[in-house]
């Protein structure tokens, strides 16, 4: 029995050459934890500072629609049964109030300061409460759904207790669960392409975990233990009540661009009522709307391709009625736009980047906290470096992708849905067949991809050796598949296309589709499916060196290559020659955002007079 | 407004009364799940002597002239259930029931043809798997007990934690026998 003490702590090993490392650049996983936990506190405060400065716009173009709503609600019930004088004086003070706030703002009136905060008051207040009573709606709606639509969008399914991989994974979690002092959390398997997990969820009581059938081969146990033990230290950490929040608040915008939008398209307008039979509906009931209603909000704050396009599209044909009609809404309009581009600057500059670094902070605790349920960095360490080398797409899962483990969006390797890849597959071996020895074959599938449309230009052009080589895939083709080989044109059809014949190029286009969606090219928009990460200019995922920094400083064994400190420089420089550029550009926004908020309160208010005064003239007669 | 000195310290004690019962609480808890996490341990040491009759069953039929081996599984699962409530003896027990299943697990590797079937390696996977369990289970009550002692014993609420009934936790250490294991080994 002869201990060395030396061999048992390490202490006195000699250090490897190069080491970065000093003693007191080690971190234990629990300082790491408290580190983070402050850092979440204090980002918590920027992030709330950073929704204020958000509201604010947004408040002072809402509370004038808000204002025109009641006016017009008021004005309609005024002509059946007239309203007391008492509500029409208090209607002209708040306008009186309004009006000297807004004045003041624009042309420096001085006022008593009693009345500017009133007015202040006046013109913020109600937009401020409907946004956040859209916020709490929003946040009611969603935990009422719970987590079954997510579940359906990703075809989840549950482990097989009976084979050896999916024993292995839930049995890991319970470990982890116990490690964590938590109830188990219920394990989901997706079998998509890509290896990732994520845990989702709105509360730790209907947390699920869901992986991907892909990591679990991919993986060895350690990297498992690794990888689970960050989900499940996730959930411990309260992350998924973080994480609900914030989309909400996204969510939240979305829904005011629906509601503002509503007037113009009937989009928006579905997408309207879809939430309010969600919201309606009992509990549970229908979590497959919830997703898609979710997955419509996200989606609804992108500006172009909107409804309000097509309603002022000059080239539809209207009548009479409608073109009064766009008359009548045109102030709308700029509200509209006001709304939209404030959400689009704030959130995508300000919300968004706080919020971004918020759920980066919370994804290192996680870290900190896996190793601390393994006390074994090198497990977590190896396993995202693993994850990070492959492509973590999971089809479906777009819309929570700050919820995985590794970023799903980042590409590794192209990744195709399994219908897809089948298929490309069989093409890839036709190819591969019809090939036969005469040249060398393309290595990967972007390549034959890339060498077949060549040789299918080439037949077009009527090169004879490219005719025969797609008369060769043909054949290859049908012995495996025959109805993709009846897709492929014939050498007759190549012939007639150079003469002109219209009908040939029809099915050329046809075929065109239908490789198109095959390339490995579709998947790129696939992959632009709307997040919540959309609407920060800031990615919800650290990088993996970051992570992978901080594990080491808990005691992981990585070999990273040094850090180029020339691009850093170089970097830098870019930066402070663009900087005063990409402030003007900041500030040429914030000045249109203003002139906007302005116009669309002008326009609002002369639109809510002219109103009132027509409902005052039917009223006279 | 006036502000009198019995309001100012009236409102310092009733903040210092809200502290108190913050700290009383947040102890409470604490100390509830120190008590969950021991009780922990127990479930999945119990949970690993249900599982023991299935787990021999399932490999003797390949290793029948190897009796010893399981002979000393089933006489440490015995004696560890025997042991009951007597802490000290049920601890040394699963320590050599431990060791027992670790041996078995030994002589299954030394069967490549056994390796390989589909059925061991299910059992190896839960023998593994419910080790790393009672080893996790240990793990979290050590981290949980950490937890409460810092909190309880730390200035100033050392000053009424026991006063209050708080007193510090033991931590769980690994038993005699099985330290000198590892000291044999290194």
């Amino acid at each position: 029995m002869s201990v060395s003490s030396s061999s048992v702590s390490g202490f006195d090993a000699p250090l490897p050459a190069g080491q970065r490392f000093l003693p007191r650049d080690r971190e234990s996983f629990f300082d790491a934890q408290a580190r983070n936990r402050r850092t979440t506190w204090r980002l918590s405060a920027l992030c709330v500072i950073a929704a204020v400065i958000m509201g604010i716009p947004l408040a002072l173009v809402v509370t004038p629609l808000l204002y025109g709503v009641a006016l017009i609600v008021a004005d309609t019930i005024n002509l059946f049964s007239p309203l007391s004088p008492a509500f029409w004086r208090l209607a002209n003070e708040i306008a009186r109030f309004g009006i000297v706030a807004f004045e003041s703002l624009l042309q420096h009136k001085a006022a008593d300061p009693r009345t500017l905060v009133l007015g202040t008051a006046v013109l913020l207040l109600p937009g401020a409460a409907f946004s956040v009573l859209l916020w709490l709606g929003i946040n009611a709606v969603f935990r009422r759904a719970g987590v079954g639509g997510a579940l359906l969008a990703l075809k989840a399914r549950e482990p097989n207790q009976g084979e050896l991989k999916e024993l292995q994974l839930a049995d890991v979690v319970e470990e982890m669960a116990i490690a964590a002092g938590l109830p188990a959390p219920r394990v989901m398997l997706v079998d998509a392409p890509g290896a990732n997990a994520a845990v989702i969820g709105t509360s730790p009581e209907d947390a699920r975990i869901v992986v991907s059938r892909r990591l679990i081969d991919d993986l060895n146990r350690d990297e498992l233990e690794g990888v689970l033990a960050r989900l499940i230290a996730s959930i411990g950490n309260g992350d998924l009540r973080i994480a609900f929040r914030v989309t909400a608040i996204f969510e939240a915008c979305g829904l005011l661009v629906a509601i503002i939008n509503s007037p113009f398209g009937p989009q928006s307008r579905r997408t309207l009522w879809r939430i309010v039979r969600c919201g309606l509906s009992g509990s549970g009931n229908n979590p497959q709307e919830a997703a898609a209603v979710a997955d419509l909000l996200t989606r609804s704050v992108t500006l172009e391709s909107d409804d309000i396009d097509r309603f002022f599209d000059p080239t539809t044909k209207r009548s009479k009625l409608r073109s009064r009609r766009n008359f009548l809404f045109f102030p709308i309009f700029f509200t509209n736009f006001a709304v939209k581009l404030s959400l689009w600057f704030f959130s995508g500059l300000v919300l968004g980047p706080s919020v971004a670094l918020l759920w980066r902070t919370r994804q290192y605790l996680a870290d900190a906290s896996a190793v601390q349920l393994t006390r074994n960095p090198d497990g977590l360490s190896s396993a995202l470096q693993r994850l990070n080398q492959d492509s973590g797409e999971v089809p479906g899962g777009g819309w929570a992708s700050h919820l995985f483990v590794v970023d799903p969006k980042h590409s590794g390797r192209m990744a195709l849905d399994p219908a897809t890849a089948q298929q490309f597959r069989v093409l890839a071996q036709a190819w591969d067949v019809s090939a036969g020895g005469t040249s060398q074959p393309a290595q990967d599938d972007a390549a034959k991809y890339k060498e077949a449309s060549a040789v299918f230009r080439a037949a077009v052009m009527g090169d004879t050796g490219a005719v025969a080589r797609i008369h060769a895939f043909t054949q290859a083709l049908s012995v495996t598949n025959p109805d993709l080989a009846a897709k492929i044109p014939s050498p007759a059809d190549l012939a007639a296309l150079r003469t002109g014949d219209p009908a040939a190029l029809v099915r050329l286009r046809a075929l065109g589709t239908v490789f198109g969606q095959q390339s490995p090219r579709r998947t790129k928009t696939q992959e632009q499916s709307p997040d919540a990460s959309s609407w920060s200019v800031l990615g919800f995922h650290p990088s993996l060196k970051r992570r992978l920094k901080r594990l080491e400083r808990m005691g992981a064994h990585i070999k990273l290559e040094a850090s180029d400190s020339k691009t850093w420089i170089v970097g830098l420089v870019f930066g402070l020659i663009f900087s005063p550029f990409f402030l003007l550009i900041l500030a040429l926004f914030l000045l249109l955002i203003s002139i906007m908020v302005v116009t669309s309160m002008t326009f609002l208010v002369i639109w809510l007079a002219f109103i009132h005064q027509a409902f005052a003239l039917i009223a006279h007669h | 407004m006036h502000i009198s000195p019995q309001m100012i310290g009236l409102v310092i004690a009733a903040v210092l009364l809200l502290w108190v019962i913050s700290v009383f609480n947040a102890l409470v808890a604490m100390r509830n799940r120190v008590q969950n996490a021991w009780a922990q341990i127990d479930v999945q040491l119990k949970r690993r002597h249900d599982l023991i009759p299935n787990l021999v069953e399932a490999v003797r039929g390949y290793l029948a002239h190897e009796r010893s081996v399981f002979d000393s599984v089933t006489q440490a699962r015995a004696q560890a259930i025997a042991a009951g409530a007597n802490l000290e003896q049920r601890m040394a027990a699963e320590t050599i029931l431990s060791g027992a299943l670790g041996k078995l697990m030994a002589v299954v590797e030394n069967y490549p043809q056994l390796r390989a079937s589909e059925n061991v390696q299910m059992l190896q996977e839960q023998l593994t798997s419910t080790e790393n369990r009672i080893a996790y289970a240990r793990q979290c009550y050590n981290d949980e007990v950490m937890k409460y002692n810092t909190t309880q014993s730390t200035f100033p609420r050392n000053l009424f934690a026991s006063l209050l009934g708080f007193s510090s936790a033991t931590m769980f250490t690994a038993a005699d026998p099985e330290r000198a294991n590892v000291m044999a080994k290194i």
